[in-house]
C-alpha cells in the first residue's frame, strides 16, 4: 500500500512531479554524458600512451630515478637473453602482445645542407615491433596514427618530429604542408652549425662509418647527422636518412624526437662496443593483466639475480595519469553541481507535497500509522522520483550517446597528435551507469528525508486542524 | 445511565469503554494559555451510541480526541477499554489506535489517492490482517453502507454522502472498540446528514460498537443514546435519552 500511495502521490501535483522528474533525468543524462566521453577519454589516452610505450617497460635497476640523463651507461647488458626469459616464461607468453627492446638516446641532430643543429631525444626501436605496437586497441577507439613506414631489415632510416624537421630546415624535402617560412631576418646560428656539422670529420676512434649515400637506391631522402656521447664517454656520429615527420602531440617532444632503428642507436651510443638496451617495452593484450605480470617480472628477476624494475605506463608518462585526474576532477564537480540541483529539487517538491497533504498525514496517524510509517511514505516517494527520473536520465543518455556516436565527429585528444572519432562509451560502462543511477536515487531519497522527518514529527490534532 | 461530573465529582461506572478522570487541557497560543478542557470526569458504558453536545469551542473537538488518544491531556488521566493511555508509547498508542479506535472526521479525510476500497481496506492493512479476511470485511462494509458498486472511484468522484459512508465504512472495518464521530453531519446537507446518522445508528446496532460523536445540532440528539453537554471546557449536564 506503502508503494501504491507513494507511486499515486507523485501524480497528484503532475506538474511538479514531471519537473522533479525531468530535472533529476537531465542531471543523469548530463552526468552519463560526461562520464561516458571521461571513459572515452581514458580509453583515448590509455590506447595512445600504450600504443607508444606498451603498458610495461623493464630497466636497469635505477635508470628511472637516475639514469634519463644519460641513458648509454644505463643499459641492460645481455638484454637478449633477459628478453628471451621474459618472452619463453609459460606465465607471461600468454599475456603479451609484443615484447620488444628499446634505446633511448640524446645529443645535437644537424642538416649539413644548411647547417641548421639542434639537440635531440631520439629513440631506437625495432621497426616490426613499433608498428605492431600501434595497433594495440583493446577499447575499440580506432583512429591510430600510422605505421612507422620504417623496415627491420633497413637500420639507416628514420623518422623525426614535425617540429624538428622544421627547425632542420626539410619541410620542403619532406613535403611539410603546414610548416611556416623563417621570417627575413631571423638570427642565424650557421656559424654554431657549422662546428656541429664538421664533428664527424674529427678523428674519434668510436666514430662508425657514414653510409655512403651513393649506394643507395631508390628517391633520394633528406639526411642529417646525429651526434651523441658513447657510453664511454667519445662523441660519435651517424648519418640518417628521413623518411617522413611525424607529428608527436606534445610540441616539446616534436620540437626534438627523432626516431630510428634500434641498431642504429646503438651503434651510435655503443659503438663497436657490447649493444645494450635502455629498456624492454611489453606490451599486453589486456590492461588488467599488468599486474600479474608486474609481479611474475618481480619474481624472474630476482630467482634470476637480475638487477632490473618494471615502470608501467602511467609512471613513465605522468600526462597520463595528470589528464586522466583532470578530467576526472571535471567528471566530479559537474556531477556534484549536478547532485546538489538534485537535492534542492527534490527536497522543495516533498516539502511542498509534505504541506499539501498535512491534513492526509494527521488522518493516517489517527488511523493507526507510527511515525515511522510516515517517514517511510515519503522517503518512497522520493526514492520513486529518483528512480523514475534517473532511468529516464539514462535513457535520455543513451540517445544522446548513440546520436552523437553517429554523427563521425572527430577530435585531437590531449597528448595525440592524430584526430580519432569522437565516442561516448555508454555501452559497456555499466558500472558507472549503474553508480550513478543508484546514487541519484540515494540523493533523491536523503533530499526526502528532511520533509519526510517534518511530517512524521506533526501533531495530530496540529495536523488534521490544517486548512 | 452515562457518568458525568466536574472536577471531584466522579461517577465513573465499572465496565466502561471510555473513563476520564479530572482531564484538563490547555493549549497554549502565543502567550497565551486556552484551557479547552476543565477538569473534566466522566465515564462512557460500552455499545451505547453516545452524543456530546455544545456550541463551537465548546471543547468537544478537544475532549474526542482525548478519548481518541491523538491528543495527550495536560492533567487528568484516560483510560481506554482499561488501558490507562497516558502510559504507552507513541508507537504503541498508534497501535492502540489502529486497533481499538475508528474515526469519522467532518471533513471525511479520505485518502484522495485511494479508491473507496482501498480507503476502507487502509485500517486492516495496519492491522496485518490476511489479504482473503481483508478482501471479505471490505467488500462486506461497503455492501453494508451501500457503496459496493462504487468501490473502484476515488474521493473526488463520490458526493459529500457517499464519502462519509466510506469514512463510516473504514473506521468500522477494523471493528474498533470506540468509533468518534466529530461533526459528521457538518459538511453535508440535512437530508444527507439525517441518513449518514441514520446510516452510524443502524451500524452502531449492527455491530454493537460504542460511537461516540460531536454535534452542535441539538435535534441529533434524539438519536443518541446518552447525552453529554459541553459549555466552555466543562460538562454541564448528562443524560440518557428517553
Amino acid at each position: 500500500m506503502i508503494f501504491k500511495i507513494a507511486f499515486r502521490s507523485i501524480f497528484r501535483n503532475t506538474r511538479r512531479s514531471m519537473t522533479t522528474m525531468l530535472t533529476i533525468a537531465i542531471g543523469t543524462a548530463a552526468t552519463l554524458v560526461f562520464g561516458a566521453y571521461t571513459v572515452y577519454v581514458t580509453y583515448g589516452l590509455q590506447t595512445g600512451t600504450v600504443d607508444r610505450v606498451g603498458h610495461l617497460t623493464v630497466y636497469r635497476n635505477g635508470y628511472f630515478d637516475f639514469g634519463s640523463g644519460n641513458p648509454a651507461i644505463w643499459g641492460i647488458p645481455h638484454y637478449e637473453a633477459v628478453l628471451k626469459l621474459i618472452t619463453t616464461d609459460p606465465q607471461l607468453k600468454p599475456l603479451i602482445a609484443v615484447a620488444t627492446p628499446v634505446q633511448y638516446l640524446t645529443g645535437i641532430a644537424s642538416n649539413s645542407d644548411n647547417g641548421e643543429s639542434r639537440t635531440f631525444i631520439g629513440t631506437g626501436f625495432i621497426p616490426s615491433d613499433r608498428d605492431r605496437m600501434k595497433h594495440w586497441d583493446e577499447y575499440d577507439v580506432g583512429g591510430r596514427g600510422d605505421d612507422t613506414g620504417l623496415r627491420d631489415d633497413d637500420s639507416s632510416r628514420g623518422i623525426v618530429g614535425e617540429g624538428m624537421a622544421r627547425v632542420l630546415g626539410l619541410c620542403g624535402q619532406l613535403r611539410l604542408g603546414n610548416c611556416p617560412k623563417l621570417p627575413t631576418g631571423a638570427p642565424s646560428d650557421t656559424a654554431a652549425a657549422s662546428d656541429v656539422a664538421n664533428l664527424p670529420k674529427q678523428d674519434f676512434s668510436d666514430l662508425v662509418s657514414r653510409d655512403a649515400p651513393a649506394t643507395r637506391k631508390g628517391p633520394s631522402l633528406p639526411r642529417i647527422d646525429l651526434l651523441a656521447a658513447t657510453a664511454g664517454g667519445a662523441p660519435n656520429v651517424v648519418d640518417l636518412e628521413i623518411a617522413r615527420a611525424d607529428p608527436q602531440g606534445v610540441r616539446e617532444l616534436d620540437d626534438i624526437y627523432v626516431g630510428m632503428h634500434l641498431n642504429l642507436a646503438q651503434q651510435l651510443v655503443y659503438g663497436r662496443g657490447e649493444h645494450r638496451a635502455t629498456g624492454i617495452i611489453l606490451q599486453l593484450h589486456r590492461t588488467e593483466d599488468m599486474p600479474r605480470v608486474r609481479a611474475r617480472l618481480a619474481q624472474l628477476f630476482k630467482q634470476h639475480g637480475l638487477d632490473l624494475e618494471t615502470r608501467d605506463f602511467a609512471e613513465i608518462t605522468p600526462f597520463y595519469t595528470q589528464a586522466l585526474n583532470l578530467f576526472r576532477s571535471i567528471f566530479s564537480f559537474i556531477s556534484i553541481i549536478i547532485g546538489i540541483v538534485v537535492v534542492f529539487t527534490v527536497s522543495n517538491a516533498m516539502g511542498m507535497s509534505v504541506v499539501e497533504r498535512t491534513d492526509e498525514i494527521g488522518t493516517t496517524r489517527a488511523l493507526g500509522v507510527r511515525r515511522s510509517g510516515i517517514r517511510s511514505q515519503f522517503l518512497v516517494e522520493g526514492i520513486l522520483l529518483g528512480a523514475m527520473g534517473a532511468t529516464a536520465g539514462v535513457a535520455i543518455a543513451f540517445l544522446v550517446s548513440y546520436a552523437i556516436n553517429q554523427q563521425g565527429i572527430t577530435w585531437t585528444p590531449p597528448g595525440q597528435a592524430q584526430p580519432v572519432p569522437l565516442k561516448l562509451y555508454m555501452f559497456g560502462a555499466w558500472d558507472m551507469i549503474g553508480t550513478i543511477w543508484a546514487l541519484l536515487i540515494v540523493l533523491a531519497a536523503a533530499a526526502a528525508l528532511l520533509p519526510a522527518n517534518r511530517a512524521a514529527r506533526l501533531q495530530i490534532v496540529d495536523a488534521l486542524r490544517h486548512v | 445511565m452515562p457518568g458525568a461530573s466536574n472536577g471531584r465529582q466522579n461517577e465513573a461506572r465499572d465496565g466502561a469503554v471510555v473513563r476520564l478522570d479530572h482531564v484538563a487541557k490547555t493549549y497554549r497560543i502565543g502567550a497565551v494559555a486556552v484551557r479547552a478542557v476543565r477538569g473534566v470526569s466522566l465515564s462512557i458504558a460500552p455499545r451505547r451510541f453516545t452524543m456530546l453536545i455544545g456550541p463551537s469551542g465548546s471543547g468537544k473537538t478537544t475532549l474526542l480526541n482525548l478519548i481518541g488518544c491523538i491528543d495527550a491531556p495536560t492533567t487528568g488521566t484516560v483510560t481506554i477499554a482499561g488501558q490507562n493511555v497516558a502510559k504507552l508509547s507513541d508507537n504503541a498508542l498508534s497501535d492502540f489506535r489502529a486497533r481499538r479506535v475508528g474515526f469519522i472526521f467532518q471533513n471525511f479525510s479520505l485518502i484522495p489517492v485511494l479508491t473507496a476500497y482501498e480507503n476502507v481496506e487502509y485500517p486492516l492493512l495496519l492491522t496485518g490482517v490476511s489479504a482473503q479476511k481483508r478482501r471479505q470485511a471490505t467488500l462486506e462494509m461497503l455492501e453494508a453502507v451501500g457503496l459496493k458498486d462504487q468501490r473502484g472511484q476515488r474521493p473526488n468522484e463520490l458526493s459529500g454522502g457517499q464519502k462519509q459512508r466510506v469514512a463510516i465504512a473504514r473506521a468500522l472495518v477494523k471493528r474498533p472498540d470506540i468509533v468518534l464521530a466529530d461533526e459528521p453531519t457538518a459538511n453535508l446537507d440535512s437530508e444527507t446528514g439525517a441518513s449518514v446518522i441514520a446510516l452510524m445508528r443502524r451500524m452502531q446496532t449492527e455491530s454493537h460498537t460504542t460511537f461516540i460523536f460531536a454535534s452542535h445540532d441539538p435535534h441529533l440528539i434524539s438519536h443518541a443514546d446518552d447525552t453529554f453537554t459541553i459549555r466552555d471546557g466543562e460538562i454541564v449536564a448528562s443524560g440518557a435519552a428517553a
